[in-house]
């Protein structure tokens, strides 16, 4: 099947301290109809700008991508005029944010902010668009749509805004949805809830999920396939069950033990935590951008570039170590 | 033998007036009993909205009690004047959640960690200082970043400077609001270890405050799980874990998200409710899997279910 | 502090504040320098010489008394610059404490003070400031009361909001768990926030202050003649609008330029102090 979204080797510079700085470094991956693809990365990884970039909308316009391409349903959207991609945003692309407050116009109610957008992109009359959003709401699984419709968004708790904002991007029934750490703000159980609603959607209507996150833990419950991003770099992409199980790059392995779990170990044990911190992208690298940081890094690693593996089904790591971190040299 | 920390009936209420001066009270805390030992760590777990962050402005007197206490070594802290608690505002400090706008932006590192010396008069300048670099170098940073500006750090080190200026007045008691859940989570785990380490070493007594049951375990020897305002299960961090009783906890363990556990989809009825408190009846009976008669009509107490750990509800 | 090195960065690159900079400048060391660089003596009568047009000898013009307008002028900047920055120098101080107080104290002394801020807010400045100053009696001094009596409640507002929102910053609740007190709180942590958004209503409400002052002379309530006071000259100059044109025409154009001048500078310091703006 045809993928709904094809980025390959997508380079993004923007102005930095000392000159254009490389924000992302030839970066591919690609998502099927129906699929939900967890990007993972800790702040600074480039996996926000990664889904701007899709969206055509980062700071310096479409002047800041150096290269590579971004297929959407076999049509290029580098290069395309701001006027062009005004078409595909909110209708067949949609996003959501990390705080929900700031994407709501505080001085609309809900239901205008609803149906204002399929208005414009269903070409509905008002009358049909309202009846429209309360048919959203209910899918968002919000008990009385008619209630939170006439709200105000400061009237909603977190957890409601998130879902009136899944509403909406849901509304027009996008082919992309792109969710910028939508939960992060949130409490596990409101999470909890934000996660089942986004893969019924995914399920209903076959809309493909870009879910960007910092927290393998919340991935791993909701996503098919996983690419992990390190300071610009696609560090491992790969089937999530794989990733997960036996990660490839010691980047992975280091974020996952990272998550806190409570199936294993006494009390007070300690996490582990990666040492260091991510590179400022303004300054020149050599070699394996997480080499400073990594515990099996080599002398080849300080000076090269890694070269991407291939391990099968799909999975492939951008590492020195002989089939990844987890079923190489037996390090680990 | 009094306990080190004894917070006794511990109750808060807002009042919000309406539009046409219609007064409703809302209750944060609702008669909050407990009781820590020095040098033990105790985990508090809820939702937003549940009461964790009102116990934590009581605890370090940034709000009033509406009734209740707070007792440390016997002394009653809730309803003092500001005079009379300088002495005791040094034995409890807080780190607060946001890592941006708990660092002053027009203040050097050094000015951030000297002002509570300054303030409390203690040390001269010089110590001070020195102090402030000591502390630097424990919360693992480099004492040349005292020149700095807090724009210049990231949030996981802004957090460590935070928990920096949280110490320097030697308290017994740091109060962990929340510490971590504006951080990635590989830079949680470094917080975390380092919040582990400084315990350890100064012999601190901790009140972490979380809305993930998972963190708290990493931290805590005892757990409290909140909701609107209430305990309803205390006991220790492990059997909280292992096997949690009320209903209430299940649902939050379910909602952590663990690597190679199964996504268990939110039961239907799991939706937030209005903050409305029913008049009788327990306080859960909206959200309830396994409500029945009874919890509607009386209200559970806590309970001794098992060896110091304490649950309230009827269904057990 | 940000070094002088990056402010020339910014401004290398911000034509109007320059602009603006330089014409604080100039008409500062105009004022400044005045007794020095002027031609003649600003009050140095020579009927003879009365309303001549601008000519090699008097480059703006005589006025009726035959005083050099180019000498009058120059002394003018320094008599509008000290009205101009004094005003905004004690209503900013005034203002700044009532709105602190205001701010953090809340309750009854807060309403008290904004009811009293709103009520001032919402007379005409000019209308007021000529209210009080008919009511003191015409003068210098007296105007310039009036003007930073009208000019106060601004600052009162603004320091108020300022403090209202970084009350709520953790680091000032942090602050206040240690002990620290109102007084410590507003010096160390809420004036130092506040200071951008203070320096450039202050900037801007240097021409504001120039200007109303200036039209209060020109009413005839502020200077007096033979003051060569800009507003005060203009004043005199009406009777001779028609056919002396350069009498009006000159210290018109200066307190155009010097307001102008402090606009584009309060914009500018906007510009310059908001971290954002830093660009490359």
């Amino acid at each position: 099947m045809e993928p709904i979204l094809q980025v390959s080797h997508l380079s993004v510079s923007l102005p930095g301290k000392n000159g254009p700085a490389p924000i992302l470094k030839d970066i591919s991956f690609s998502l099927k109809q129906g699929e939900i693809l967890g990007l993972v990365g800790e702040s600074g990884s480039g996996k926000s700008m990664t889904a701007f970039a899709v969206n055509q909308l980062l700071p310096g316009g479409g002047k800041s991508i150096t290269g590579g391409s971004v297929l959407f349903a076999g049509e290029e959207l580098t290069g395309k005029t701001e006027k062009q991609m005004q078409t595909f945003r909110g209708k067949d692309i949609a996003m959501i944010f990390q705080e929900p407050m700031t994407c709501l116009n505080p001085v609309f109610t809900v239901k205008r902010q609803m149906t204002d957008v399929i208005m414009i992109h269903e070409k509905r009359s008002r009358k049909e668009a309202e009846i429209q959003a309360a048919d959203m709401l209910k899918k968002v699984h919000i008990r009385d749509p008619e209630r939170t419709l006439s709200c105000y968004p400061y009237e909603l708790s977190g957890g409601m805004r998130q879902r009136v904002m899944i509403a909406i991007a849901l509304s027009c029934s996008p082919r992309l949805l792109i969710a910028d750490e939508p939960t992060t703000a949130l409490d596990v159980t409101v999470q909890a809830q934000i996660i089942f609603l986004l893969q019924e959607a995914c399920q209903e209507s076959g809309t493909g999920i870009i879910f960007i996150s910092h927290d393998l833990g919340v991935v791993s419950q909701l996503c098919s396939r996983i690419a992990v991003m390190y300071a610009g770099t696609m560090a491992e992409t790969g089937p999530a069950s794989e990733v997960l199980k036996a990660p490839g790059h010691p980047y992975t392995k280091a974020l996952l033990a990272a998550v806190p779990r409570f199936t294993s170990g006494g009390v007070r044990d300690r996490l582990y935590a990666i040492p260091g911190m991510v590179p400022d992208p303004s300054e020149i690298q050599r070699g394996c951008l997480f080499a400073p940081r990594c515990p099996h890094a080599m002398d080849i690693c300080r000076t090269e570039h890694p070269p991407i593996q291939n391990l099968g089904n799909q999975h492939q790591v951008s590492c020195f170590l002989e089939k990844g971190v987890s079923r190489g040299d037996g390090i680990s | 033998m009094t306990a080190f920390l004894e917070i006794k009936d511990l109750t808060k209420t807002f009042t919000l007036k309406g539009f046409f001066g219609k007064k409703t009270d809302v209750h944060a805390l609702n008669g909050i009993s407990l009781s820590v030992e020095k040098g033990e760590s105790l985990g508090i777990v809820g939702e937003s909205g549940c009461g964790k962050s009102t116990l934590a402005n009581l605890m370090v007197r940034l709000e009033e009690p509406t009734s209740g206490d707070i007792l440390l070594d016997g002394i009653s802290i809730a309803h003092k004047k500001e005079k009379e608690l300088r002495k005791l505002r040094s034995r409890i400090q807080i780190v607060f959640q946001d890592p941006y706008s708990s660092l002053s932006p027009r203040m050097t590192v050094e000015q951030i960690l000297t002002e509570p010396m300054q303030v409390m008069g203690q040390y001269t300048s010089r110590e001070r200082t020195e102090r402030a670099s000591e502390l630097l170098e424990l919360v693992g940073m480099r004492s040349s970043s005292l020149r700095k500006y807090p724009h210049e750090f990231s949030g996981g080190q802004r957090q460590r400077i935070s928990i920096a200026r949280a110490l320097t007045t030697e308290p017994d008691i740091l109060i962990l609001d929340e510490p971590t859940s504006a951080l990635d989570v590989s830079v949680q785990a470094q917080v975390l270890n380092l919040l582990t380490d400084i315990r350890e070493k100064m012999k601190l007594t901790y009140l972490f405050i979380s809305h993930n049951l998972a963190v708290v375990k990493y931290i805590s020897d005892r757990t409290a799980v909140m909701y609107k305002g209430r305990i309803v299960e205390i006991g220790p961090s492990l059997s909280i874990l292992t096997s949690p009783m009320h209903p209430y906890t299940k649902e939050l363990l379910a909602a952590v998200p663990i690597v190679g556990k199964p996504f268990c989809p939110p039961r239907e009825t799991a939706h937030e409710t209005g903050g409305t408190d029913a008049e009788r009846g327990c306080i859960y009976y909206d959200r309830c899997p396994i409500k029945d008669e009874k919890c509607r009509r009386e209200r559970p107490v806590l309970e001794e279910r098992q060896e110091d750990h304490e649950v309230s509800c009827w269904k057990l | 502090m940000m070094s002088l090195i990056k402010i020339w960065k910014i401004l290398r690159h911000n034509t109007l504040t320059l602009l603006g900079a330089g014409l604080v400048i100039l008409i500062v060391l105009m004022g400044l320098l005045s007794p020095l660089i002027s031609p003649y003596d600003p009050n140095l009568m020579n009927i003879p010489a009365r309303l001549q047009a601008p000519g090699w000898s008097h480059p703006f013009g005589t006025d009726e008394m035959g005083r050099d307008i180019l000498t009058r002028v120059m002394y003018g900047a320094r008599i509008s610059i000290t009205v101009g920055v004094s005003i905004v120098v004690i209503a900013a101080a005034v203002g700044c404490f009532f709105g602190s107080l205001s701010g953090y104290a809340g309750g009854k002394v807060d309403r008290g003070i904004m009811a009293v801020t709103d009520m001032v807010l919402s007379f005409p400045s000019m209308v007021l400031a000529l209210a009080l100053t008919a009511a003191l009696g015409p003068g210098l001094f007296n105007t310039m009361l009036a003007v930073c009596i009208v000019r106060i409640p601004l600052y009162v507002r603004l320091m108020r909001g300022q403090v209202l929102a970084l009350k709520e910053m953790q680091y000032v609740k942090a602050s206040r768990t240690f002990g620290a007190g109102p007084v410590w709180v507003v010096a160390r942590h809420i004036v130092p926030n506040c200071l951008t958004p203070l320096l450039v209503q202050m900037t801007l409400g240097v021409g504001d202050a120039i200007l109303i002052a200036s039209s209060m002379s020109f009413i005839g309530l502020g200077a007096q003649p033979p003051m060569p006071e800009w507003g005060a000259m203009i004043s005199t100059a009406r009777t001779y609008a028609i056919d002396q044109w350069w009498y009006a025409a000159f210290p018109g154009l200066f307190i155009l330029m010097t307001v102008m001048g402090f606009n584009l500078l309060g914009d500018g310091i906007r510009d310059i102090l908001d971290p954002r703006s830093v660009k490359n």
